[in-house]
Formats: C-alpha cells, sequence, structure tokens
C-alpha cells in the first residue's frame, strides 16, 4: 500500500446488488425520504427530529462504506457523524434555539406546503434525470445514490428558499450538507479523512456562530429575509 | 383443479371477510382495554338484516336498489383474478390485469356513489362528493403504484409481480418495491376508509366519508353493502400481503391439499395485516378533511421516488 496509485472508488467496487449495495441504497432512499419530510412539515421540533434521523442514516451508509472498505478512517467519520450531526447538532438546536424561543410553529412559508412538495419532486425528478445513467457506469450502487444526493441537495436549497424564518434556514443548510456528504462516501470514499474532519470541524463552528448570531438577533426579529430588509428601508 | 380451486378461493373472500372485519374491531376494542363485540358480530349482524325488510325512500329509483348489487358483483369479480390463495393464475384470472382490477373497483365505488346522490338525501351527496374529491387524489397514486409494480415484474400482473419478489431477495429489497409497498398499504388504508382519512366506527354524520353514503340503506341492501366493504378491506388487505409483502406461502393451483394450505397462509398473513391496521387505528387520529390531500400527496410522492430510483437502476 505504499505505491502512489490512487486507492479503488467505491464507485469501482461497490455494486447494486451486493448487500452492502443493497443497504447503501436503501439507506441513501431513506435520508431523500427524510428530506421530504423535513420540506412538508411545519414544526421546529419535527425539523430537528427529521435532520438528525436523516444523518444517523447518513452515518449508518458511511458505517457500510467502511465495512466494505475496511477504512478506519470512514469508520471514524461514521463515529462522528452519528455523534456530531445524529445527536449533538440535533440537541443544541433544540435545546438552545427551539426551546429558548419557545418555537413551535413555522409559520413564515413563501409557499404552501403541498405546493413546496411537488415542486420538490420536481426537482428529485429532475436531479434523476440530470445525472443520467451513464454518468457512471452500470449496475453500481453509485448510480442510484448519486442522483439522490443531488436530490438531497436540492431539497435542502428548496428548504431554504421556501422558509424564511432563520433557524429552517438553518436546517435547510445542514440538508444541503449532508447531500454532499452522502455524495461524496457513495463516490470518493479515498477522500481524505483529515480534509472530511476539517468540513466537521467548520460544520460545527458554524452551527455555534449561528446559535450565537441568531440568539442575539432573534428577540428582535425572527427572520432574515430580504424582501423584509427591503421594507424597512423605505 | 382450477375450477374447484376458483370456486374456493371466491367462497373463501365471501365468507372470511365478515371474519375479518369482526377480529378487527375486536383486536381494536382490545388494544383500547375494552371488551369489545365478538369476532362473528359482522355474522350475526350479516344474519338480523338479511331476514329484515328494506325501508326506502319514496324519491329512490331503481338505481337506488340495483347499487348494493353492482357493487358486490364487483367485489365478488375482483376476487376471481388476484392472488388469494394460490401462486398461479387461477382459470379467471386473465378476465383483468393490476389497472383491470382497479377499475371494477372504481365501478363498485362510483355504483354507490350514484345510489347516494339517487335519493337526494343532503347526507348522501356530501357522502358522494367527499369520496369522489378522495378517489381523484387516491387514483393517480394507485396508477403510480401500478408502475412501480411494471418497473419490477415488467408487467401489470399481480403473478408475475408476485413471483418478481418471491423468487430474488434483490428484488424485494429495491427501493422501487418497497416505497410501492408504502404507497401501497396508504392506499389501502384510504381506500377502505381507515383511520387516518375517516373513522370506520364513526356515527358522527358531519364528519363520516364512507359510511355517510350508505345511511339510506337498510335491511337486505344494507347487509349487501357492508358485506362488499368488508370484502373490499379483506381484497386490498390480502393484494396487500400476497403481493408486496409476504409473496411467499402460497398454495400451488395443481392440487386440493395446496390449495386448502394456501387458505391457511393467507390467514396468517391478514393476522398480520390487521395487527397493522389495528396499531395505526389506536395510535393515529383522523385527519382534517383538507389535510387528506397531503397524506394521499405522500403517497403519490413515495411511489413516484420509487419509479425514479428504476429508471436509474435500470431493473
Amino acid at each position: 500500500m505504499t505505491t502512489l496509485t490512487l486507492p479503488p472508488a467505491v464507485v469501482e467496487s461497490l455494486s447494486a446488488s451486493s448487500p452492502e449495495g443493497v443497504l447503501l441504497d436503501i439507506a441513501a432512499v431513506l435520508i431523500l425520504l427524510c428530506a421530504f419530510a423535513c420540506l412538508g412539515s411545519k414544526l421546529f421540533d419535527r425539523y430537528v427530529i427529521y435532520y438528525g434521523a436523516q444523518s444517523i442514516l447518513l452515518s449508518f451508509a458511511a458505517a457500510v462504506v467502511a465495512l466494505h472498505q475496511h477504512d478506519a478512517g470512514l469508520w471514524a467519520l461514521a463515529v462522528l457523524t452519528f455523534a456530531i450531526k445524529g445527536i449533538g447538532i440535533p440537541y443544541g438546536t433544540r435545546h438552545f434555539l427551539i426551546d429558548r424561543f419557545a418555537l413551535k410553529r413555522d409559520v413564515a412559508l413563501s409557499t404552501g406546503l403541498s405546493s413546496s412538495l411537488i415542486f420538490g419532486a420536481f426537482l428529485t425528478a429532475f436531479a434523476f434525470l440530470a445525472i443520467r445513467p451513464g454518468t457512471v457506469s452500470s449496475g453500481l450502487v453509485a448510480e442510484a445514490v448519486l442522483p439522490i444526493s443531488t436530490a438531497v441537495i436540492l431539497l435542502g436549497a428548496l428548504c431554504m428558499v421556501v422558509r424564511r424564518h432563520t433557524i429552517a434556514q438553518l436546517i435547510g443548510w445542514l440538508i444541503i450538507e449532508n447531500g454532499v456528504f452522502l455524495g461524496a462516501i457513495a463516490t470518493v470514499a479515498t477522500f481524505p479523512f483529515i480534509v472530511e474532519a476539517g468540513v466537521f470541524l467548520d460544520l460545527v463552528a458554524a452551527v455555534l456562530i449561528m446559535i450565537a448570531f441568531v440568539s442575539g438577533l432573534a428577540r428582535q426579529l425572527a427572520e432574515a429575509s430580504a424582501p423584509e430588509l427591503r421594507q424597512l428601508s423605505e | 383443479m382450477g375450477d374447484v380451486l376458483q370456486v374456493i378461493q371466491s367462497a373463501v373472500v365471501l365468507l372470511a371477510a365478515p371474519l375479518y372485519a369482526g377480529v378487527l374491531s375486536r383486536a381494536e376494542a382490545v388494544v383500547q382495554c375494552k371488551r369489545g363485540p365478538s369476532v362473528l358480530q359482522p355474522y350475526l349482524d350479516l344474519r338480523k338484516l338479511l331476514r329484515k325488510g328494506s325501508a326506502t325512500s319514496d324519491q329512490a329509483s331503481w338505481i337506488f336498489h340495483a347499487a348494493p348489487f353492482v357493487a358486490f358483483a364487483c367485489y365478488l369479480t375482483v376476487s376471481a383474478i388476484v392472488p388469494i390463495i394460490t401462486d398461479e393464475p387461477l382459470p379467471l384470472a386473465f378476465l383483468a390485469d393490476l389497472i383491470g382490477g382497479a377499475f371494477v373497483l372504481s365501478l363498485a365505488s362510483f355504483a354507490i356513489s350514484l345510489a347516494a346522490l339517487d335519493t337526494a338525501s343532503p347526507l348522501g351527496g356530501l357522502g358522494a362528493s367527499r369520496t369522489t374529491w378522495l378517489g381523484s387524489f387516491a387514483e393517480p397514486a394507485l396508477i403510480l403504484v401500478f408502475f412501480t409494480v411494471g418497473a419490477l415484474s415488467r408487467s401489470d400482473n399481480p403473478y408475475l409481480e408476485n413471483h418478481a419478489i418471491a423468487h430474488s431477495g434483490a428484488a424485494y429489497v429495491l427501493p422501487t418495491h418497497l416505497l410501492g409497498a408504502v404507497a401501497f398499504f396508504m392506499l389501502v388504508l384510504a381506500e377502505n376508509g381507515r383511520i387516518p382519512i375517516d373513522n370506520p366506527s364513526g356515527t358522527i354524520e358531519i364528519s363520516m366519508i364512507e359510511e355517510s353514503r350508505v345511511l339510506e340503506y337498510s335491511g337486505r341492501e344494507y347487509a349487501l353493502v357492508k358485506w362488499g366493504s368488508w370484502m373490499k378491506l379483506f381484497l386490498l388487505s390480502a393484494i396487500f400481503m400476497n403481493v408486496f409483502v409476504i409473496p411467499w406461502g402460497l398454495g400451488d393451483a395443481t392440487s386440493l391439499a395446496g390449495g386448502l394450505l394456501g387458505i391457511l397462509a393467507l390467514f396468517g398473513k391478514l393476522a398480520v395485516c390487521g395487527l397493522l391496521i389495528v396499531i395505526i387505528d389506536s395510535s393515529f387520529a383522523k385527519l382534517r378533511f383538507f389535510r387528506i390531500a397531503e397524506y394521499l400527496g405522500a403517497a403519490f410522492l413515495l411511489a413516484l421516488i420509487g419509479i425514479a430510483t428504476s429508471y436509474v437502476l435500470g431493473t
């Protein structure tokens, strides 16, 4: 293992019909459904629960790939994902933001729930069409997981667009991050561990800053939305 | 042998459907710490109703009297064409595929809706309007579920779908199949007016959906309507278990013993499905009427994602 050739990426070796491939496939679909659940929900509590479930599923997916690759770095990543994203961030968000400001029902939505769900379905279809079969060679698990991760990214972005409350936008942004992470572990499991860990630290720092920022801001105005700011200046 | 089994299959649906409904309501009562009616109560109800005469509005036309028979015949037809006790198609199974079966079920619902409008009672019209509204959301989702079936088995025949997933573990765990199964279960609950959509034991006229269509019926015709709705629940549960969840354990179509064993297996599977329904019935509340669209939209979405996944996997 001292040669300079790149170790084989998961796309090269994980076929869709192997047990690991099937597990990864199902986990990816459940992650997509969590994103949809978040998009279709109206309660702050639920956002956090769905995000936590999604992250735990993501750590499971990472563990499956780690099992296949026998990669200690990926194992550490799976554990970190579980601890930080699955438990830490949901707990922190709930304890420091939602409970403290007694947030219950999100009313700052740009569109109705049904129309945002339908738009989400279109985005999913778009993701599947955009990552055409043939982008990755067929029969491999990444062929299904890559479009799903793209769809999760788009759904997270949709969450941020549709919702105007800062905390809801924070959750949308975290979902985008989960989508990126899913795509990364399904295609390039050889990502250096230090980069992934660095991204993690960034994420935690960002959430902490967000918490501090929102705590200060939320008392005066709960939304950070450009249209409202424009109205103020008039 | 196929002809005998064909008759047995329809007889099982006809005779066991009230028992299934009785077990469900008894189990529901037990879960809620009540004693509940006997599991044979539906049979006693049927006997009582069949002996009574009907009182009908003088505004009712022949449609009102024909509808229970049409609906009952539709459910009997469906019982002949779907896999209930055997895994090979019986002689009449080629009458229709899944979509054809869904058409026949819609025809039954259409007949009952017409009858509800026929007497011009306000509650009947309310029920007919609500069921039609619900159907307009449920049907597209149902068609998409059939597409997930088609993506797996390259056909819209329930027997081929059963074989496709019974003989391949990989096909069984494909997201296409799992999502299709969940979506179909949501539709089974919606079609039968179970709890997230409608309260099956509800007696509050203003909020009921299915039941308000048949308020005008009494006596023998009411018995047929009730029996038909129990058969519908039985049939859809059996399709859900045999085609989507437990495709194994069906009897072979060449021997009588195989068919009879299939009946026993069917009862076991229905017990599982009934347990699922009872758990959902006692742990969720009825949805507000205008949120039903979101519920059915979710079923639509699940099936759509299932199809998208299959498109990429190229199964």
